[in-house]
């Protein structure tokens, strides 16, 4: 039954998280006897990122494998790389050294600048690669366990902040109790299919009968841990508090990597296990994507701390993204991917941007704080601008596509009503997000000026950030097509 | 405001040869369009969504382009006067320029998804224009509540395009023009009807969207004169005119437009004799236009179907007509404001002599407004007069022009004989004119209103007609003359006139009766609006507060009722609620374990100390792996005796650190029933969750599989060590690595012990309990 012998096609498949759980070790081993004498922390993130060059160099490798020859896996076909996986591990990639390069700086000043903090990057990433690649319930919640106990760790990181340590330790409630619901959920898949393959459930789920409870049943647990991960509503209680109290950076991760490798995850189950039972959780997701977005964009209005209106939003996001979901088409999967995408970049600067804000050494996190800074910062500004434009889904920016497809996904299968929600609350996210833009030009913020704290790397992931969401909103042929590949599996 | 010493910045001057040449380039391309040659370019862009960078001039586009350059020539010149001495000029002219190019794609895009681009770069830039004088608190309510109603209405265009596009199978707007498919019969074509109308609306200020308009006057006065009487505004007429031969000629899109547009007319130029400043004046008449305009695209003729489709010429006369006097308006207005100091017509009077050229254009301008021969607006008036009067709702759509017409006679009147003749006030100070770009521009489109009065011929043949035959989707044969005889229309134009003119003469008295009975009406949009908004802050305090209150105890308390509610009302709703057949024999000891079980889950609950809490917890866990044990799962049950033990331990050393359960976190009264009910529902979910999956039968293939391989493949007995070291060792092993890299990480967390800044005490001490809380902000 089980292929006991490891190949090389065994490594291949594995490389990407192999390359970054060595990496994350050796940061580990070298930080403790190398870098932690010399005093210069940065040296831990420059490892970080020559690991995540290989691991793109990897990820690259196995795109052009694909393209080449098809979709391949290993492991006895519980890790599959096709265009669907290569496109989620290009995104980690992205976002870890997004992560790393932000980090710096942030946990420079923090005074909680250490070695692990880069291992765990790598290592949550790891956890991701194998979500987007694996094909096996085991191997998925595993690979999920991975990021999260790593994400658990992270977000409690600044060890003096109660803020940081509350995050964390409600994160790590919550984020266990969803887990232990996954995983019964996973329990009764295993039952039904007598497998822990993903293509086995497939097939086991479609031989029930129609309406089945127990495939139901399997269906609500594994959705509520899942909604968990993805910040969807009513399971997104944690996300504000926890995007409040960790790290900016770490903020940053988790709300675009972490929730990019959960919708990999649940578009695969929901896909390939559950593809036969659709009538049965379309309607289920289509409501939770609709309360996610009325509660996002609902609570983000009033919030006057920039991390928790943001966490609000990436809540909002989610519904949208969700709404691809429930499409379910080509359209809908390729604007959840494109979505995801631009999602990485808007959602990286504008995080960045509320990391290069202090005020007398302190971090600045509230809306106030940005008053006044069209005429000092100008460049900055101008940022601002770009980063809320796109994640308002205002043409042209990168943010705009994503929702473009995913209404188009949606009125093609005839949701008419969903999408005149969906682009309705485009005009109260509309609302938040000017706001922010709005403050910058406020004049009379003379009482308490911020200081902007861009270092080099900061300076980078921003300029990039911004030039990539301009770039994929004006030119977006080739991000529209590298996110169609990814989608040919998704539908097969 | 004005400081006449500071310099104009050169760059401002040179800005208007932009439009200046843009004006020229189109007028070049105005006898080929008039021959009906459209002009046409395209680059590739979206192939993947049909979406290219496709631009089409036709006669209706032309006629918009010109409008657009022509008057954005004389604003800019305008505009470059009137910021003088501004700070930030460049930015503001800027933006102006934006917005101009913006527009000037919309009214030429093919495709309409670029089409919706440009719009919401419209809608943008408008945005930044009214929130300039960010100073002023009315202003930037005013740019977000523009933005907030016409940016939901162009999301809602956005999705009926994509009908739209889906329908027609292009988003190509020539070849839906061409196609002959059937829209009408479309199953969807009532909601691609609502929801591009919702577009048009919002952004042409249709009843009962119109409140944004007025409130958009806070932006500077060059803005208000070109995005929100001459351009903008008008955006949303001209999608309906691009729309009439695809979506039109259906009782659904003609009603619709006729009464939003007939009420609209009506309704705002009442208004508009109640204001007393000179832009909102002027604001509520171009309200009153766009209704007008509206109505008449919609207004289905009732003669046959060959005769000339006069709704369509009216409309397209009188977008023109009115930006050709509306601009000057405007400017003539910001004028006054800037040498008399305000815009209230109470205080003003008497400028004739300060201000001769501002007058002279006014009163152009004006009487085009009121549609007195031989200007351009007396054409446009009588074409509206035969349009409607050959409607299907002849007299009642021919009663609603003339009414509105009517009063804006009377505004006319209001915003140029009040300010320039009668008394000067005493207490202002002396009025002057302002420098020649303040009125050059109002003076040429004044002159310009005369010019086309004069020669509607020429008006009509290069540029009128061939608009309205795009709108009409066929060419009309229309022969435009300045002087049509006695006939019915002239007769309702003298109407008009008089009754204007009494309604002038009667002013006081009308606009207290006017004032009155609209101060009665209940709603008003912008009531309507504040009303939304604050609703959506409560709703939003409101989940906060609840939701979000920051207490984890509460939080999980939300996730299990949602899981059970859910979990419950599926195992009801498939009828799998059921006693199992055959119950096995419980024995004493099991009776026992369980009431030890239960006992203890009591004491857990209702014990004061923690450790005590701990004690009992582990007590229910050992309890459990008993009764594994019983059933002959050994291996099971020392698993879970092993974690039990860890737990106890673990949390114990943890937990006692702590200081003891506080008085006031303890539940009280209904939250502890609520608790307690939630908690019951789980449990019982649960149950009900295990009896009805031990009924169903499971498979046995994999158990089979490891019995009979454990020993010979694995070499070992207990079959779960086999299958957690031997079968799926390397998921074991990635779980043991993550679990150990975890813990050194966290160790490291606990253990480091750096020097303790007094910014981190500061920074710890600034949060107090129940910090997740936000703090509600007030909306401005």
């Amino acid at each position: 039954m089980m292929d006991l012998v490891f190949t090389a096609n065994d490594f291949h498949v594995l490389k990407p998280a192999v390359v970054l759980c060595l990496f994350g070790c050796g940061i580990l081993l070298s930080d403790a006897f190398l870098v932690r004498r010399t005093g210069k922390r940065w040296l831990n993130a420059v490892t970080a990122l020559v690991g995540e060059a290989i691991v793109a160099l990897v990820v690259l490798q196995h795109l052009s494998d694909v393209r080449a020859g098809g979709a391949f896996s290993g492991l006895s076909g519980s890790i599959v790389i096709d265009g669907f996986g290569v496109f989620f591990n290009i995104i980690f990639v992205l976002s870890g050294a997004l992560a790393v390069i932000l980090s710096v700086r942030y946990m420079e000043a923090e005074g909680e600048h250490r070695g692990e903090y880069y291992a765990l990057v790598l290592f949550a990433q790891a956890g991701m690669s194998i979500m987007a690649t694996g094909n096996d319930l085991v191997v998925l919640f595993v690979a999920l366990e991975t990021m999260a106990l790593s994400f658990y760790v992270m977000v409690g990181f600044l060890r003096r902040s109660k803020r940081s340590n509350e995050a964390a330790m409600k994160y790590l409630i919550l984020g266990a109790f969803s887990s232990g619901l996954l995983a019964y959920g996973f329990s009764i898949l295993y039952g039904i299919a007598g497998s822990t393959s993903i293509e086995a459930i497939g097939t086991a789920v479609a031989e029930r009968p129609d309406g089945d409870w127990v495939t139901t049943l399997a269906l609500i647990t594994t959705s509520v841990g899942l909604f968990f991960k993805i910040s969807a509503v009513p399971f997104h209680m944690w996300a504000p508090d926890v995007y409040e109290g960790a790290p900016t950076p770490t903020a940053a991760y988790v709300s675009v990597a972490s929730k990019a490798a959960s919708f990999a995850l649940m578009i695969r189950i929901f896909l390939s296990a559950y593809g036969s039972a659709a009538e049965s959780w379309m309607p289920l997701l289509a409501g939770i994507a609709l309360i996610t977005m009325t509660v996002g964009n609902l609570a983000a209005v009033t919030q006057s701390n920039l991390k928790r209106l943001l966490a609000y939003s990436s809540v909002a996001h989610a519904g949208y993204i969700l709404l691809g979901l429930v499409a379910a088409n080509d359209a809908g999967l390729r604007g959840i991917a494109i979505y995801i995408l631009a999602y990485v970049f808007m959602n990286y600067g504008a995080f960045a941007l509320i990391a290069a804000l202090r005020r007398d050494g302190e971090a600045a996190e509230e809306i106030d704080d940005l008053n006044g800074l069209a005429g000092r910062a100008p460049g900055y500004t101008i940022l601002v601008a770009i980063f809320m434009l796109s994640l308002a889904g205002i043409p042209p920016m990168a943010g705009f596509y994503g929702k473009y497809y995913i209404f188009l996904g949606l009125l093609r299968e005839g949701y008419y009503v969903l999408a005149v929600f969906a682009a309705l609350y485009v005009a109260v996210a509309a609302y938040y997000y000017f706001r922010i833009i709005r403050a910058c030009w406020l004049t009379g913020s003379g009482d308490k000026p911020a200081a902007l704290d861009l270092g080099l790397g900061t300076r980078v992931a921003l300029v990039g950030s911004g030039v990539l969401t301009v770039v994929i909103g004006v030119l977006p042929q080739r991000f529209l097509a590298l996110a169609g590949e990814s989608v040919l599996l998704a539908l097969r | 405001m004005e400081k006449a010493s500071a310099r104009v910045p050169l760059y401002s001057r040179l800005v208007v040869a932009l439009p200046a040449g843009l004006f020229v380039w189109f007028a070049s391309m105005v006898p080929s369009v008039a021959g009906g040659e459209a002009q046409f370019a395209s680059i590739g862009w979206l192939p993947q969504l049909g979406v290219d960078l496709a631009f089409h001039v036709d006669g209706l586009g032309l006629l918009f382009a010109l409008l657009i350059t022509g008057v954005g020539t004389f604003i800019l010149l305008y505009a470059s006067e009137y910021m003088r001495g501004h700070p930030q000029v460049g930015r503001f002219t800027a933006f102006l320029v934006a917005f101009m190019l913006s527009m000037l794609g919309v009214v030429l895009s093919d495709n309409l998804i670029v089409l919706f681009v440009f719009w919401e770069l419209t809608t943008l830039t408008s945005f930044l224009l009214i929130g300039y004088s960010h100073g002023d608190s009315a202003a930037r309510r005013a740019a977000l509540q523009s933005l907030i109603v016409t940016g939901a209405g162009a999301l809602a265009m956005l999705a009926g395009f994509v009908l739209l596009g889906n329908a027609a199978g292009s988003y190509s707007l020539r070849e839906m023009l061409a196609g002959d498919s059937d829209l009408a019969g479309h199953p969807a074509y009532v909601a691609m009807l609502v929801l591009v109308l919702a577009g048009a609306f919002t952004k042409s200020a249709q009843f009962p969207f119109h409140f944004w308009l007025p409130n958009a006057m806070a932006a500077p006065t060059p803005v208000s004169a070109y995005l929100h009487s001459a351009t903008m505004v008008k955006a949303g007429v001209f999608l309906l005119a691009r729309l009439n031969p695809v979506l039109g000629g259906t009782d659904e899109w003609g009603m619709t437009l006729t009464g939003f547009g007939a009420f609209t007319a009506v309704y705002s130029a009442a208004v508009a004799l109640t204001r007393t400043d000179l832009k909102q004046i002027l604001a509520y008449t171009t309200l009153m236009a766009l209704g007008v305009c509206v109505m008449f695209i919609g207004l289905p003729q009732s003669r046959g179907a060959d005769e000339v489709p006069l709704g369509a010429v009216a409309a397209v006369a009188f977008v023109f007509v009115h930006a050709l006097y509306k601009a000057p308006l405007f400017m003539v207005a910001g004028t006054i404001d800037h040498s008399a100091g305000t815009r209230d017509i109470r205080s003003l009077g008497g400028l004739r002599k300060a201000m001769p050229w501002s007058l002279l254009a006014a009163a152009l301008a004006a009487l085009s407004m009121s549609g007195v021969p031989p200007f351009a607006g007396f054409v446009g008036k009588e074409i509206l007069y035969s349009s409607a009067i050959g409607s299907t709702y002849g007299v009642a759509a021919t009663a609603a022009i003339v009414t509105a017409n009517a009063m804006i006679v009377s505004a006319a009147l209001l915003v140029v004989a009040v300010p320039f003749l009668g008394q000067s006030p005493a207490t202002r100070p002396t009025p002057h004119e302002g420098r020649w770009p303040m009125w050059i521009g109002s003076l040429v489109l004044g002159v310009a209103a005369l010019g086309a009065g004069l020669f509607p011929r020429l008006a009509f043949e290069w540029l009128l007609l061939p608009a309205a035959g795009a709108v009409a989707g066929r060419q009309p044969h229309f022969e435009a003359s300045l002087w049509h005889g006695f006939n019915l229309p002239f007769a309702l134009s003298v109407v008009t006139l008089s009754a204007g003119a009494l309604a002038y003469w009667q002013r006081n008295r009308l606009t207290g009766a006017l004032g009155s009975a609209l101060a009665r009406l209940p709603v008003t949009g912008d009531s309507a609006y504040d009303w939304l908004m604050n609703g959506i802050a409560r709703v939003s305090v409101v989940h906060t507060r609840i939701v979000q209150c920051g207490i984890q105890r509460r939080y999980l308390l939300i996730v299990f009722a949602t899981l059970g509610a859910s979990v419950l009302t599926t195992l009801v709703v498939k009828g799998v609620i059921a006693w199992p057949a055959r119950i096995p024999d419980v024995s004493f000891v099991e009776w026992l374990l369980a009431i030890l079980i239960a006992a203890s889950a009591l004491v857990t609950i209702r014990s004061h100390s923690r450790l005590m809490a701990i004690v009992a917890l582990g007590v229910v866990g050992t309890g459990i792996a008993l009764i594994f044990l019983l059933h002959g799962a050994s291996d099971v049950a020392m698993t879970q005796l092993m974690v039990e033990t860890l737990v106890v331990v673990i949390v114990a050393m943890v937990l006692l650190k702590l200081p003891g359960f506080r008085r006031e976190v303890r539940q009280t009264g209904l939250g502890r029933w609520r608790d307690a009910i939630v908690s019951c529902v789980v449990g019982l979910t649960t149950t009900l969750v295990l009896l009805a999956v031990t009924a169903e039968p499971s498979h046995r293939r994999l158990t089979e599989y490891f019995q009979k391989t454990a020993v010979p493949e694995g070499f070992g007995a207990n079959v779960v060590n086999v299958i957690l070291v031997d079968f799926r060792g390397l998921d074991t092993l990635g779980e043991i690595s993550v679990l150990a890299l975890a813990a050194v990480s966290a160790y490291t967390l606990i253990n480091w012990r750096p020097r303790r800044s007094a910014r981190a005490a500061a920074r710890s001490k600034a949060f107090p309990e129940a910090e997740g809380a936000a703090k509600p902000e007030t909306l401005s």
